[in-house]
Parts: structure tokens; sequence; C-alpha cells
């Protein structure tokens, strides 16, 4: 049976679930000193391997248009293999939103070195650059 | 174990159209060790519907839980009451939670949110293979323990057939041939001569081909 088509999106912005070890500075400053758009809200997780599927799903759900996920680098991970679990879970919600009709470009895994916020910043315009090119696609 | 695996989620909202308010149900057996029907997918599950559904523009209000069970009566007593708060349960278990609930059940309305595949074994973690068919006449004290029946293309009784080569099946070159290693076991164990005799025609009524197979033990009955 053919469900309706989507509605169009609210805009709410980007979400940015990120490691306590990716993120040294404070999102806000990155905010204020123009690095990231305005409308982009970070979450701070002692480690990316806490993030389970449902938390990314449900920042969709209430209303985010795009979301990346920035863990330590594969191999240096404060504990081990937290992003590399995080990168599985982004891989399977990226599956998830496809079979819901929404582009999996929408969801980003970064890998951060320590300490650096620029990766961020680069993930974070990245994205915003992405959703202007999706705009009416979906 | 029984393995599952999700159903797309165009089918799953397919299934809930005009569902206003479900029940997300898992189960704490098979589906939870094979990673398909647990806690943990159903909140996955819980979360994609509510992403699928505001997409839609359809309201719904969704709860989720998991029993010990859905193939035990007494795991499934709360669901004859509790189940009729909701427009359908979507359960995660295998096909025989989801007929036991629709048996047991009468006024809840019972969809699938998983396919129910096999009988298989954890090879490692994310991959599942099938070693039983659940045929109902065991041979594999004939076999090696290796079974010919799951694990053949062909199901043949007396292998291999003329396709295996190099210890690879016709049919899917990438799986080994099962009577090929039947031949290497049985030979290992110094009962290669067993091999020289020619199994009987199968007897496929136990396999259910003549409806649901049921087991009755007199000394367990209450």
């Amino acid at each position: 049976m053919a469900r309706k088509k989507s509605k169009k999106r609210a805009s709410a912005g980007i979400v940015g679930f990120c490691c306590n070890y990716t993120v040294s500075v404070e999102p806000e400053m990155l905010k204020e000193r123009g690095l990231v758009p305005e409308d982009v809200a970070f979450k701070r997780l002692p480690c990316t391997g806490r993030l389970e599927v449902p938390a990314i799903l449900d920042a969709f759900t209430e209303g985010a248009e795009a979301v990346f996920v920035a863990g330590c680098q594969i191999d240096e991970c404060h504990n081990l293999s937290g992003s590399k679990r995080a990168a599985k879970r982004v891989q399977y919600a990226r599956k998830i939103l496809e079979e819901l009709g929404l582009q999996p470009e929408r969801l980003e895994m970064v890998f951060v070195p320590r300490g650096e916020s620029e990766p961020i910043v680069e993930a974070a315009r990245e994205l915003k650059m992405r959703l202007s090119t999706m705009e009416g696609r979906s | 174990m029984i393995i599952a695996e999700r159903k797309s989620m165009n089918e799953i909202l397919d299934m809930l159209d005009g569902v206003k308010k479900l029940l997300v149900l898992g189960c704490r057996g098979c589906v939870a060790v094979c990673s398909a029907g647990g806690d943990k997918e159903v909140e996955i599950m819980a979360s994609a519907i509510r992403l699928g559904k505001k997409l839609a523009g359809e309201p719904i209000k969704i709860e989720a839980t998991t029993y010990i069970r859905q193939c035990d009566p007494e795991y499934i007593e709360p669901l004859k009451k509790e189940g009729k708060k909701y427009d359908a349960v979507l359960s995660m278990a295998c096909g025989v939670g989801v007929n036991f609930i629709a048996d047991l059940c009468p006024g809840v309305k019972v969809l699938p949110g998983v396919n129910t595949t096999f009988y298989g074994a954890n090879l490692s973690s994310g991959e599942w293979k099938e070693m039983c068919a659940g045929c109902g006449s065991c041979v594999l004290h004939l076999t090696g323990g290796l079974c010919p029946v799951a694990r053949c293309a062909k199901r043949l009784s007396n292998g291999p057939c003329g396709g295996s080569q190099g210890g690879r099946c016709e049919i899917h070159p990438d799986t080994p041939c099962v009577w090929h290693f039947i031949h290497e076991r049985l030979q290992e164990q110094g009962e290669a001569d067993r091999l020289k005799e020619i199994m009987p025609i199968r007897d496929w009524s136990p396999a259910g081909d003549a409806g649901p197979r049921r087991r009755v033990r007199e000394d367990l009955l209450p």
C-alpha cells in the first residue's frame, strides 16, 4: 500500500552528538565565533559508544534536519572501541532512515583527533551545505 | 535457536496504516539472542515507527515492553487484557509468538515485526547459519553430526551429488558441501564403511507436511 508522501520537515537544524574527548571547547563558543551555524545543537556524551540507534532516530523525530556523531579517531578511542561501535550504529541508523524515505546523507559519523574542534566545525558546515542541496528532494 | 530478522520499515508502516495506539512487544527468548526482537530491538523499532509516522504526518502513541517469552501461556496472560487497549500489538517474537498471541488473546490485533527464518547457530557476532531443519526425523548419528537436510541445498540422503566440486556446493559455491564434510568426518571417526550403506528413501511425514505438528507427554500434563 502506498503511504502518504512526507510533509515538508520543520527546520530544526543539526544535532551533533559529540564524545567528551572530541569537544574540547564549549560548543557555544564555536557559535559565538561564527564557526558553526546557529542552529547546530550539541549533545555531549561520555563516549559515542554509549550512543544507541533510538537516540539518533529520536533526534530526527524531534525535528532535526541532519545529525552528526563525532567520536575519537578509530584507533585512539579513549574507551578503546567506543567510536567503532558508534560508527556501526550510525551505519544501521542510516539504513533505517533510507527505509523510511529519508536521505541517509542526513546522518554522518566523523572521527576527530583529541582536542581538535576543526573537524566538528567542518562536519556541521558540510551537513548544512548538504541540507541546502537536498531541499525539495524529500 | 530460532533466527529472525526485522521486517523492512516500509512493510511495517504499511501494516500499521490507521493504527493510532500501538504496543511494540519484544521477546527475551531466541529473538533477543539473535538481536532481532529483544529489548534493544524493540526500542529501535519504536523509535523508527515514531519517525516514520511523523514523516507521514500520522499521529501515533507507542508503548514498548518485552516479555520473557511469547511461546508460553503464563507470560502472555497479561496481554489478554492489556492488548485490548491498543489498536495493534507489533510482536517482535518469532512466528510462534505471533500465532500464540492470536490464539490466546481474542480481540487483540497482533502483527509480525520480524520474519522468522531458520533454526541456526551463532557463527560470530552478527552472523548466523542454518543447522537444523526441524524435519522431525533426525539422522545425525549416521552423518557424523552434520545435517544433510538443513545444510545440503538438495537435501540429499546419499551424497554428495555430482555437482560437488572441491568441497563446495554447486548451487551456492560460497557454501561448503556438507556431504563432503560428512565423508571426511566419518573417515576421521573410522566409520567410512557407513557410507557404503544406502540411506532409505526419507519419510517426510514427520516434517510437517500434514499440518501442524504436535507433541504430547502424558507424564507432564497437568
